[in-house]
């Protein structure tokens, strides 16, 4: 194509090439971007290892709980596809590291500059960085959520409750949950642009945070409603759900859909 | 045969490609970066932006491509600002900072991702490698480049959607000598097929080998926008020996003439003609030995021009000619 003819063109041209060229192409860039680091290989592979650990880890101390001489830890024969996405605490930080990269690798590097000459729409960049995240990340949960309840079941043994129907949903919901808590991590490295500042807020506010205000009455409802404890509700794999799935997965959507909002207002104002 | 390659029918009509900035402005708390900055930066011309570190070069052209957005003012790249172009790429093609690439990506990798954000067809990746002399580290990762093989692809991201406006920061740092020269070429056939250069550089001798126009900014502020051949010739210099230099100077000055007498006895005359001092020496009856002209380089007509606004912070723009 002819950069004279665009020009002369222009305006009419731009106006009729329709706007989901724009968007397709800003994911392919995304996309081609995101496979072309070996950080991403990388991560793939631990998220699979610390999955199998984590679902057979959790999975015999099930096992040694039933087991043992105190009667009082017993938990008797457990859902094998739920012990597996129960390991999702750690196991979530590894996509969620990914995800955050792709935004804050990119300022460490000076690449957000490239990126923004290459798609000046800021709105479209970002849109196309979480569709590319939850189109990783939602089979990568898949695969994770199969490779773990593998693993849970054969540390289960007679311990494990093994259906068909328990371990779709399950593994369904846990991609879903890996997918939705991947783009609000997302968000979150727009605002704050810091690998380091993105990784701890995520680790204080996915694990520390909730755990911390479960204690104190007063603060329960806050910690009942942050992502992850909603996320877990909706998962079925909170201890006692204050509420029903359906809304802790609504609370979790309410959650990255903030904190996308959030990060483009932001990003569009600020200087690159 | 056009530099950039196979993707352009012919010659760009020189109609198209400019850079139009009005009243444009950038402060930074209370600090203004670029202030009031009119231009309009021509389609078939390599135009040189000078000025000195913290003259808002950078920011200047930071805004022309929509990264910083202007606190006034109007930045326009083919009459629209930048973010309302649809592909980018097609229309300016800019290397800002080397080194603003991701370290672990190959370079292949990254000018993919590149090509297909505008839509552009993957040969055109190894089109502009070849380009640039990189194809065979195609593979390597960014972060493994030189300062000069970094430098080169820049540039190739710059050519990459076949642009006819470019826009170049400093585009010969850590270059060799070949690659400057390299650079120079580029440059200059880039502008004859009618496309737009605007290029900033603190190489003084390099510019007045490779601009056709100048634009010279200081604390932000535009202090000249002409032709490269009337900013180094309006300080032109006529030297004069003399065996009665004292007496001539003397005569010289009370014909209007300003005149520098030198610890030799060499006699500088500014902005006068060979003619006119030969001519006011003969009335005077005074021999002459020597009568040079000497003209001013770009390097002292860019000093003379900043140091105002590097002293002071405020200079009237001192050309105002426009071609």
């Amino acid at each position: 194509m002819s950069g004279g003819g665009d020009m002369n063109e222009g305006r009419g041209m731009s106006g009729g090439m329709g706007k989901g060229g724009g968007m397709r192409n800003a994911f392919a860039a995304e996309w081609t971007k995101l496979w072309s680091l070996r950080s991403t290989w990388w991560a793939l592979a631990i998220s699979m290892g610390l999955m199998t650990v984590m679902a057979f880890t959790v999975g015999r101390s099930v096992v040694d709980n039933n087991t043992n001489a105190q009667s009082g830890d017993d938990q008797g024969i457990v859902s094998v596809s739920g012990t597996a996405i129960s390991s999702v605490d750690l196991v979530q930080f590894v996509p969620v590291a990914l995800a955050i990269l792709m935004v804050t690798g990119e300022y460490a590097s000076g690449m957000i500059r490239p990126t923004f000459t290459w798609v000046p729409s800021r709105g479209r960049v970002l849109a196309a960085k979480a569709l590319v995240v939850t189109s990783v990340v939602i089979p990568l949960g898949v695969l994770l959520g199969v490779v773990g309840t593998v693993a849970a079941g054969f540390a289960l043994g007679d311990w494990g409750r093994f259906s068909w129907t328990d371990a779709t949903s399950d593994i369904l919901a846990f991609a879903l949950y890996l997918g939705l808590v991947c783009v609000f991590a997302l968000g979150v490295a727009t605002l704050l642009r810091s690998t380091a500042g993105t990784l701890t807020t995520a680790f204080l506010g996915l694990m520390a945070l909730p755990m911390l205000l479960m204690g104190p009455a007063a603060s329960r409802p806050l910690a009942e409603n942050l992502p992850s404890s909603a996320g877990r509700t909706f998962m079925g794999i909170a201890e006692d759900a204050p509420y029903r799935g359906s809304i802790g997965l609504a609370v979790l959507v309410a959650w990255t859909v903030a904190s996308l909002l959030f990060g483009r207002f932001i990003l569009v104002r600020r200087d690159a | 045969m056009p530099i950039v390659g196979s993707a352009r029918p012919g010659p760009v009509p020189s109609v198209v490609g400019m850079i139009t900035m009005r009243d444009l402005t950038k402060r930074f708390g209370e600090r203004t970066a670029v202030d009031g900055l009119t231009l309009d930066i021509a389609s078939g011309k390599v135009t040189g932006f000078l000025g000195p570190n913290g003259a808002g070069k950078s920011t200047t052209m930071r805004m022309v491509l929509g990264l910083d957005r202007p606190s006034a003012g109007t930045a326009l790249v083919n009459g629209r600002p930048f973010a309302e172009l649809r592909h980018p790429l097609r229309e300016v093609g800019a290397l800002l900072d080397a080194k603003a690439v991701h370290p672990g990506r190959s370079i292949r990798a990254h000018l993919l991702a590149a090509a297909r954000s505008n839509g552009l067809p993957g040969r055109r990746v190894d089109e502009v490698l070849a380009l640039v002399g990189l194809e065979a580290v195609a593979r390597r990762r960014a972060g493994t480049l030189s300062l000069g093989m970094g430098q080169r692809l820049g540039i190739a991201g710059a050519l990459l959607g076949d642009p006819a406006v470019l826009m170049f920061d400093e585009p010969v740092n850590g270059l060799d000598p070949d690659g400057v020269l390299w650079m120079r070429r580029l440059m200059r056939s880039l502008a004859a097929e009618g496309r737009t250069v605007f290029v900033s550089s603190h190489l003084m001798s390099e510019m007045q080998l490779t601009a056709d126009r100048l634009v010279v900014i200081g604390r932000g502020r535009l202090l000249a926008d002409a032709p490269m051949a009337e900013v180094v010739a309006s300080g032109t210099r006529v030297r004069v020996r003399s065996p009665r230099a004292r007496e001539l100077a003397a005569f010289l000055t009370s014909a209007g003439l300003d005149v520098m007498v030198g610890p030799d006895g060499e006699l500088t005359v500014s902005d006068a003609s060979a003619e006119r001092v030969g001519t006011l020496a003969h009335e005077a009856g005074i021999p002459l030995f020597e009568l040079t002209v000497r003209q001013r380089s770009l390097e002292e007509a860019y000093m003379e021009l900043t140091s105002e606004s590097v002293e002071f912070g405020v200079a009237e723009p001192r050309v105002e000619a426009r071609a």
